[in-house]
Order: structure tokens, then C-alpha cells, then sequence
């Protein structure tokens, strides 16, 4: 099926690089998108369900499909299908890549929508000057700054000279600009943000670990043990010390016997109840069952 | 008015207030600064010494596919970890196909790296890891599952209509770069890490486990959660936050002793050390401070009650 067939040099669903085509297709994707996308929003909530009911199906049938129906095996790319299981097999593998890009696609325009999102609430916010309006305008300026020098140093970077640019001496304005606003700004006030954390874990360990009762001081104990096995000075001096007595008494020993035992096992069953949940929740989705979100 | 009576010891060791914890901290963390190059003792942990094994085991010009799946949020840990596991690959000549299902920054991060690592190669008199010869940059995938479901089905047509520039400055699909020509199926690759702060570890577990050889390097937040993986041996070697990087670090500077009967060796007389040894004296001090605070305030409740009685 050539239309899956994004291997090939030039076909429908692929055009060369920065060739007029590829920008026309590229202009027509985006505006049907919107198109769609608008269309489904103001259409009437009898007509949508069933539209987001069968799209929704489809979708996950395609991955059910790809895990339960018999996939080829040693597959050369000269093989031909034998048969109709074989057919549909070849034709499910040989959608996957298709079929991601579109998800990867469609997951994109989220970001197009929250963009989207953020500018609308907080332009009527900075027009009808409601309460804090100037953190608006600062963020509304900051998103707007951030978009033109990120696209263009990104539309520099991807240029045939793009890799002269990992040298800083064949910086321009624009590439200073980016580096400016995302490592000079953006990137330091994220580690700061981040770094107060660590005052508050002090705080709050110092008031919450008391030995109040006996699982608190299991608990009290166990974190003690796992904190000092990342302390590599103590770790070396414990072991080097305890290593003579018995090696099961190294400060090693025991966090990896507290890890491997109560720590793994535990997380194991956390994960295996979201596991189940995930499971029933993505069967209740994908048949629609679950009656908010699917059109109504 | 009455006055209040005064507090006991023990009521004031565990009523310290927070401005007091916070100064504390704030002086103590300090401490590295003023001591630069200091080195702490350390004991590498089984699950990154696998992980550097792993990696020093690899045939030469393998192609590895790296999730950089970080930015500057995490750079204390993930930067850390970039730069380790970069340095190991550029000195093994192993290749690289970089992609990121986290975040549309997470690439043009990676590239800074590399480049700061490259800065760091050519002043050591080193050839530079090369764009397009030595690592390709795949880009940003934003649906997680979608992607790591088709690289497991056939990475050969996973990246398809991906380009990066080639040193003819065209740019080229991403395939006839020497470092995926050689791909022809999800068998080829022979070490797929991720390297993320985000859920991507699991994504990636649930669809490529079993499917392709696997390694991760992980914040030490994720570091239990992605500890199950090791322990059921679907990942080949693990590195977890801070401690996982020095752990890197301290293996490429004395290499390990005895790797199931035989040394793996590390990489003498070169820039081993980077921001592990720099901020892991800090997590240190850190640690220590937090033990010696929740120590006090216990020793205070039990003076206080003690007293009560």
C-alpha cells in the first residue's frame, strides 16, 4: 500500500524537503486541521459523539490489533504474505510508522491548543484589566519573546550552516538572543525554583520523622539506612569496618537486601493495581463507556 | 499578664523554627564552594556498574539510540548524566541516534552538550564527536507511546522522513547517515538508553522491554520506581540521580576492579570528573544535615517526654 509507504522518495504523504509542494500540503494540513477541529467544537453534541465514539474505536483498534494479531515473523524486505493472516500482519506492520507520525501529529496540536488556551485567557485578562492583568502582560510578552528568537535560531540551526553554529564565535544576534532568554534566564530562575525544594524537604523531615509509634520508626529507620547508603563516606567507612565482622552487615549489604526486598516488592504491587486500573480505564475509553469526554 | 513559661531543651530542639533550618542549610551547602575539587569516598552501586559496563562492552561504531528526555529542570542530575555517558561514547566511538518523546527543548539541549563536550575534545587535541558522522539528532516525537511502539516494531521505519544536515550542508534523511545506515531492523540496535526525568522510562519498559536490549539514567526521584526494572532484569544497567553520576564519574577515573572476574578499565590521564564531583560534595553535606536535624528533633521528644513523666 504506497500511501503507507513513507520509505519511498516522493508520494503522496511525502515531498522533498523545503520544495513548494511540501509548504502547499504542509499549508492545506494545517488549515483542515483547524477546520476539523473548530468544526467538531460547534458541532451539535448529538453528531459529535458519534464521530468521537467511532474515531476512538478505530484508533484503538489498530493497536489491539497490533498486539493480538500474528505478527510476522524473520521478515526480510523481500518477503511476500502466504496467506490472508499473513496480509493483514504484513499491512498492520507496515502501518505502525504511519500511523505514529499521525498520533505524534495529532499529539502536537495539543501544544497548538494550549498555546492557544493561554493566549486567550490572558489577553482578556490584560484588555479588561482584571486583578493581576500586569503578570499577564509579563507573561504574555515573555511567550511572545520566547517564540521569535526560538524559532529563529531554530530556523538557523536547521540551515545548511546550522552546524557552524555549535561554535559560539559564528553566533548572531538572534542565536545570543535564544541563548539569552533560555539558558541565561529561563534555565536559571527553573533552578532556582527547583533548589528551594530542598529547604522545605529539611523542614519538613525534621518535624514529620518522630518516632511516634512503631511503624513510624520503621519507617524512620529504613530512610535512615537508605540516606546513609548514599553518603559515600559513611558507606565506605561502615563497609570497611562491618566487611571484617560479616559482609551482611555492611551498610551495602543492607540497603541493597532493604531495596531489593521491601522497596521492589512493594512498588510491585503499587504498579500491578495502576496496571489493572490503566487496563479497565483504557477498555472503558476506547469502547466509550466512559460517558464524559466522549462527545457529550 | 502571665507570662509564658520557658521552653525546656527538649521543646527546643524539636521546635528549631524554619529560618534557623533554612540558614543552617543554606551555610552548610555552601561549604563545597569554598573547598572546589574536593573528592568524597565512594562506592559505585551494582546497578551503574552494570550500566558502565555495558556501555565499555559495546563493540566499537555500534549505533546506540538515546532518549535525552531532559531539560534544564534536571540538569543537576540529567546534565550530569548527559555528559558521563557522552564522554564514555565519544571515547568508545560508539554512535548516536538522539530523540526525545519529553519535551520539543529536550533536543537542541542534547546539542549544547555535545557541543560543550566537543569545546572540551578539541582542546584536549581530540577529534570532535561529528554531527551526521558520529550522532544524528532525530528530533522531538510528542505522542511517547506512539513512537516507542513503532521503534519496537521496526526502528528501520520508525525515524523515516526525519533529516538532519549532512557535512555537505543538505539536509539528508536521517537513514543514510552512517550512523543508521547500517539499521535495518530494531535487532541492529545494540543498546537503546533512555536518559529522562519524566514517565518515558515506563512508557518505554512497557513497549520495547524484551524487544531490544535496554539501560537507563534516571533522576533520583525515579530512581525506586525505575529500581523494579533492574531487579527483574529488563534493563542491563541503571544509573539513579546524583550519586549515579559520581558513580559514573568514579568508574571512567579508576575504571572497575573486578567486573564478574575481570577488570573493566577506566580512562586514565582524561576529563573524567565533571558536575557529579562538583555538586555531589554539596548532596553530601545536605544528607548529613537532614540525618543530624531529624536526630535532634527525635533526641527532643524524647527529652520532653522523659521530663513529662
Amino acid at each position: 500500500m504506497d500511501f503507507l509507504a513513507q520509505a519511498l522518495p516522493d508520494n503522496f504523504w511525502r515531498h522533498q524537503n523545503g520544495s513548494s509542494t511540501l509548504w502547499l500540503w504542509t499549508f492545506i494540513g494545517l488549515v483542515v486541521g483547524i477546520a476539523l477541529i473548530f468544526g467538531l467544537m460547534n458541532m451539535p453534541s448529538q453528531m459529535r459523539r458519534p464521530v468521537v465514539v467511532g474515531v476512538t474505536f478505530l484508533s484503538g483498534l489498530f493497536y489491539v490489533l497490533l498486539y493480538f494479531w500474528p505478527a510476522p515473523v524473520a521478515r526480510d524486505p523481500g518477503t511476500l504474505p502466504t496467506d490472508l493472516v499473513d496480509k493483514v500482519g504484513f499491512w498492520i506492520e507496515d502501518a505502525v510508522p504511519s500511523v505514529a507520525q499521525f498520533s505524534n501529529i495529532l499529539t502536537a496540536f495539543l501544544l497548538g491548543l494550549g498555546i492557544y488556551s493561554v493566549l486567550r485567557i490572558h489577553s482578556r485578562k490584560l484588555i479588561k484589566q482584571q486583578q493581576d492583568w500586569a503578570f499577564s502582560a509579563v507573561l504574555l510578552v515573555c511567550m511572545v519573546l520566547m517564540v521569535i528568537f526560538g524559532y529563529w535560531n531554530w530556523a538557523n540551526r536547521i540551515s545548511p550552516t546550522g552546524p557552524l553554529l555549535d561554535l559560539q564565535s559564528n553566533w548572531k544576534f538572534q542565536n545570543y538572543a535564544a541563548d539569552l532568554l533560555f539558558d541565561g534566564l529561563f534555565q536559571q530562575m527553573n533552578g532556582a525554583m527547583f533548589s528551594i525544594i530542598a529547604f522545605y524537604i529539611l523542614s519538613a523531615a525534621y518535624r514529620a520523622f518522630r518516632v511516634r509509634s512503631i511503624e513510624a520508626t520503621i519507617l524512620l529507620a529504613a530512610a535512615l539506612i537508605m540516606m546513609l547508603s548514599l553518603m559515600g563516606s559513611v558507606a565506605s567507612f561502615w563497609d570497611g569496618a562491618a566487611g571484617h565482622v560479616s559482609e551482611n552487615l555492611t551498610l551495602t549489604s543492607i540497603s541493597t537486601w532493604l531495596r531489593d526486598n521491601l522497596q521492589t516488592s512493594s512498588l510491585r504491587s503499587i504498579d500491578f493495581g495502576i496496571g489493572i486500573g490503566a487496563l479497565a480505564m483504557g477498555l472503558r475509553l476506547w469502547l466509550s463507556l466512559e460517558k464524559t469526554g466522549a462527545g457529550s | 499578664m502571665a507570662q509564658a513559661p520557658d521552653k525546656s531543651l527538649g521543646d527546643k530542639l524539636q521546635s528549631l523554627n524554619k529560618t534557623t533550618l533554612f540558614a543552617i542549610l543554606f551555610a552548610v551547602t555552601s561549604i563545597p564552594l569554598f573547598f572546589p575539587g574536593m573528592k568524597v569516598p565512594n562506592k559505585p552501586e551494582e546497578s551503574t556498574i552494570d550500566l558502565y559496563a555495558t556501555l565499555m562492552q559495546l563493540p566499537e561504531n555500534s549505533t546506540v539510540l538515546v532518549a535525552s528526555d531532559w531539560t534544564d529542570s534536571t540538569r543537576g542530575e540529567s546534565g550530569g548524566q548527559f555528559e558521563a555517558l557522552f564522554r564514555i561514547m565519544m571515547r568508545r566511538h560508539l554512535k548516536a541516534a538522539i530523540y526525545t518523546t519529553a519535551d520539543p527543548q529536550a533536543p537542541q539541549v542534547a546539542r549544547d552538550n555535545i557541543a560543550s563536550l566537543n569545546e572540551e575534545r578539541v582542546a584536549a587535541g581530540q577529534k570532535p564527536y561529528e554531527r551526521w558522522n558520529d550522532y544524528v539528532v532525530l528530533g522531538f516525537f510528542p505522542n511517547a507511546e506512539g513512537t516507542a511502539v513503532s521503534i519496537g516494531t521496526n526502528v528501520a521505519t520508525a525515524f523515516k522522513g526525519r533529516k538532519d544536515i549532512a557535512p555537505n550542508g543538505i539536509s539528508t534523511d536521517v537513514y543514510q547517515s552512517p550512523v543508521l545506515k547500517d539499521i535495518k531492523s530494531t535487532k541492529d540496535l545494540k543498546l537503546v538508553v533512555v536518559l529522562t526525568a519524566s514517565s518515558t522510562s515506563t512508557v518505554t519498559i512497557e513497549r520495547l522491554s524484551g524487544k531490544v536490549p535496554l539501560a537507563m539514567l534516571v533522576t533520583g526521584v525515579m530512581g525506586p520506581e525505575t529500581q523494579v526494572y533492574y531487579s527483574s532484569g529488563q534493563l542491563l544497567g541503571l544509573s539513579k540521580g546524583l550519586k549515579g553520576v559520581y558513580d559514573l564519574e568514579t568508574m571512567m577515573e579508576d575504571g572497575v576492579k573486578d567486573y564478574k572476574g575481570a577488570p573493566i578499565p577506566g580512562f586514565p590521564n582524561e576529563k573524567n570528573l565533571g558536575r557529579g564531583s562538583v555538586y555531589y560534595p554539596t548532596l553530601h553535606f545536605a544528607l548529613a544535615l537532614l540525618i543530624i536535624a531529624v536526630i535532634v528533633g527525635n533526641v527532643g521528644m524524647a527529652m520532653s517526654r522523659r521530663k513529662g513523666q
